[in-house]
């Protein structure tokens, strides 16, 4: 690279100072503002601390001796699971049929796909108002159309009953964010060869059977993709909760992210809400990495 | 008797696709309609147009809401937040990139780690280390969080996007006597504008309608940001519809305007953020 000898121990030095000195305001950033914070953490959810005295008092394992006997913290932990694996599946469902639609309409692709996309790019907060409108049991749109096709009896009130408010949520959710998954399976549906196709239509290859041995066997590294993302913020639904159910009726729709919210904020118990935390990345990990290693296997075999 | 046979799947195709596709917008429809609705035509009528086209709602919000002014804030930490990551992000990407050494490596995974933190894991933390720095309560606290948050998702972005780009244009330029800085800048930077791009936008979408943290580090006192006021808005009047749609619609056109103006740029930093795998 370099031709003049004198200045190449120099330059190298240089360069290798002033390449550090690129990467500084990134790193005393994220070292500030992430991972000193996530760290002490840590620390935190050892303590009693309630927010605003000046000192921490030590509890040790405290914390989580109390969660593990907390029957509201295993109340948002089942919500939570059920949550996250119900729009996991439901999503990619949703989103692959999407974008199978969405590959093989001929007319309006582009409108399509932004119709399918707009309501991911709108905020959680200001949807879930939306949709507390379209839902609200008495002049909610989604009750008149089930009175105007004549199944007056799922007229519910479908955020204020403890049994379906949950599902409602999912619903919304899944509306929410499956437009995201459709644009990541087009992109692998397009990178399926087109001659494959071709030669087992000519073979006599139905439909459905060139889903099941071409195109579903192909998908396997963005299915992998879309099961690790959908799952990860599955986990950490919050802001619909907040505008549809504050986590109610009773705790019916409690998250763990609405309860480390409620129980730091409201309940000023700072401490237990960090170890909550915590247990809520420990689960981020253990599912991501199991369904990962899950997955590569089908990856491999394919 | 075959050609005629695919004709009817593609038109079965297209009206299934077109019936889910306006169930998806109707939500949207519905935004923009209420907005300029009474509050009683919304309860009577839900699905009907608006009587007329009145401005009402906008009208009330502008003179007894915090609304307006939440929505200038918003924005204000939305175009300072992203341009700071714009200066701090891509030239730490570069060399992260372009000098691979053990500590670069290191420093590469130390920095996409943090694509597996929730916020909440480190936010009360976060809160107190505000507080003590002087920060709780300013406009600074958010840009600060901002920036920091961005650092995981914009160095993967970025690093996926520098390998595409060819040396031979900055060995160049370094033989022609540029230091790292100019090169960096003036060479580099510029090639990298599709990514960049991808970065403002995604990006500027988070903050435009993030909630929690405005929530919890903004003055109290004053105007927030624009989805925390209609969060107030609600919890304060609770049956102005009209109202909060009219809301809505303000919080929801600029994100739509962008889109539309943008989109390739949305589908590859989709897709760019979901290499990690």
């Amino acid at each position: 690279m370099t031709k003049t000898p004198i200045p190449r121990k120099r330059r190298k030095h240089t360069a290798f100072q002033v390449s550090y000195a690129l990467c500084l305001p990134a790193f005393l950033l994220f070292a500030g503002f992430v991972v000193i914070p996530a760290v002490s953490s840590i620390y935190y959810s050892l303590t009693s601390w309630d927010g605003i005295s000046k000192s921490m008092e030590f509890v040790g394992l405290r914390n989580y001796r109390d969660l593990v006997a907390d029957a509201r913290f295993l109340n948002a932990l089942k919500n939570t699971l059920t949550i996250t694996i119900a729009l996991t599946i439901l999503q990619n469902v949703l989103a692959l049929l999407l974008a199978l639609l969405v590959e093989r309409v001929k007319v309006g692709k582009t409108l399509f796909r932004s119709a399918f996309y707009l309501p991911v790019l709108l905020s959680g907060i200001i949807t879930g108002y939306v949709w507390v409108a379209l839902l609200n049991y008495t002049f909610g749109v989604v009750n008149m159309f089930f009175k105007a096709v004549g199944l007056d009896s799922f007229a519910i009130d479908w955020l204020g009953n403890p049994d379906f408010a949950i599902w409602t949520v999912v619903a919304v959710l899944v509306w929410k964010g499956a437009g995201y998954y459709m644009i990541i399976y087009m992109a692998g549906l397009s990178g399926i060869p087109n001659e494959l196709m071709e030669a087992s239509s000519i073979d006599g290859a139905s439909a459905p059977r060139q889903f099941a041995s071409i195109t579903f066997p192909l998908l396997a590294g963005t299915f992998t993709i879309n099961l690790t993302l959908s799952l990860i913020n599955g986990l950490r639904v919050f802001d619909q909760i907040v505008a549809m159910t504050s986590g109610g009726p009773g705790f019916a729709t409690e998250t763990f992210t609405y309860q480390i919210y409620s129980v730091a904020f409201a309940e000023g118990r700072q401490g237990y809400g960090t170890a909550l935390a915590i247990v809520l990345f420990l689960v981020t990990l253990v599912f991501a990495g199991l369904q990962n290693a899950a997955l590569r296997k089908r990856e491999v075999q394919a | 008797m075959n050609k005629k046979k695919i004709r009817a799947s593609d038109a079965a195709i297209i009206a299934v696709t077109a019936v889910l596709a306006a169930g998806f917008f109707f939500p949207i429809y519905f935004t923009f309609i209420s907005a300029f609705k009474t509050n009683g035509e919304i309860l009577r009528s839900p699905i009907a147009l608006p009587s007329a086209l009145r401005f009402d709602n906008f009208i009330y919000l502008w003179k007894k809401t915090n609304i307006p002014a939440a929505a200038l804030r918003s924005a204000f930490l939305t175009i300072v937040s992203t341009l700071c990551m714009v200066l701090v992000i891509p030239m730490s990407s570069y060399a992260l990139e372009r000098r691979k050494t053990r500590f670069s490596r290191f420093l590469y995974i130390f920095f996409l780690s943090g694509m597996m933190i929730p916020f909440q894991v480190y936010m009360i933390p976060l809160f107190r280390q505000l507080k003590i720095l002087g920060l709780f309560g300013t406009l600074q606290g958010p840009i600060f969080v901002y920036v920091s948050g961005a650092v995981a998702f914009g160095t993967l972005l970025y690093s996926s996007f520098i390998k595409t780009v060819p040396k031979e244009i900055e060995e160049s330029a370094c033989l022609d006597g540029y230091r790292s800085f100019q090169i960096f800048w003036k060479i580099v930077f510029p090639l990298l504008a599709p990514c960049t791009a991808s970065m403002v936008i995604l990006q500027s979408l988070n903050i435009w309608n993030d909630f929690l943290m405005p929530l919890m580090v903004m003055p109290a006192n004053r105007p927030k940001t624009i989805n925390v006021e209609i969060y107030a808005f609600i919890g304060e009047f609770q049956v102005r519809w009209d109202v909060l749609f009219s809301g809505t619609l303000i919080s929801m056109v600029p994100v739509i305007v962008v889109f539309a103006l943008l989109q390739k740029y949305f589908v590859s930093g989709i897709m760019a953020g979901t290499l990690k795998g």
